[in-house]
């Protein structure tokens, strides 16, 4: 099960990195967004795994695996801390009320909507 | 080769995530696991991210596969959003914002560590350039 978990996160992390290059090449790096979008992305997704209750072994391919690969803490803390140490205070704030903020609440639609399709 | 290399630490990053998660019994309690691994991840990745006078002549995809695919996948933004959702529709509130706090405070915490540490002894003087 660690190998499936393993081959997901691969993926998942691939997707990640592609994400940001992209999202970076359209928005640019001045600010976060690549991170928020996809982690924003990963919380509703895992949400609606979590609560449709599929079988473990998808649950921990996609669910550990590929959303817990392509979401990112490490990241997110780094930035955070970044941008405070670049005096952007708003920016900072901004980021971590829209991630944490937006995050939660994605997870519980997700987790709702998986309830309504069991 | 930085997609592979981002693979195969992705890989490692998020099978010992797995194992990690295994350690501990799943249930409605604090998720320590977690906090743990999200916390040591932001250190680790914030040390690697300025301590350029180790990784300068580090291939360029070894840094990005450890930053990017090691402590990106180990790390993680989905399991937490939902642990902290289930601990809220469970009504454990107290747990609820001690997650979010201890993850949010002692994240940032361990990641400008992570920066301190790289710069105090990791990083190039300007001069020494």
């Amino acid at each position: 099960m660690a190998g499936v978990a393993g081959l997901g996160a691969a993926l998942g992390a691939l997707a990640r990195y592609g994400t940001t290059r992209w999202v970076q090449t359209i928005y640019g790096n001045h600010w976060p967004l690549a991170t928020l979008l996809i982690n924003w992305l990963g919380c509703a997704l895992l949400g609606l795994l979590t609560g449709w209750q599929v079988a473990r072994l998808w649950l921990v391919l996609l669910g550990t695996g590929a959303l817990g690969g392509f979401t990112t803490y490490s990241t997110f803390s780094h930035e955070v801390v970044m941008l405070l140490d670049q005096r952007r205070f708003v920016a900072a704030a901004g980021y971590l009320f829209l991630s944490v903020g937006g995050g939660l609440l994605l997870a519980a639609g997700g987790l709702w909507l998986g309830w309504q399709l069991v | 080769m930085t997609i592979i290399s981002i693979i195969f630490f992705a890989f490692i990053g998020g099978s010992s995530r797995y194992l990690l998660g295994q350690l501990v019994p799943v249930g409605t309690g604090f998720p320590w696991m977690t906090l743990v691994i999200n916390l040591t991840g932001s250190g680790v990745l914030a040390w690697l991210s300025h301590a350029k006078r180790l990784t300068a002549n580090w291939p360029t995809a070894l840094t990005v596969g450890l930053g990017v695919g090691g402590c990106g996948a180990f790390t993680t933004f989905s399991t937490f959003g939902v642990e902290t959702v289930r601990l809220i529709t469970a009504q454990k509130w107290g747990l609820a914002s001690g997650y979010v706090l201890a993850t949010l405070l002692g994240g940032a915490c361990c990641s400008a560590a992570g920066v301190w540490i790289a710069r105090r002894w990791g990083t190039f003087r300007l001069e020494e350039q």
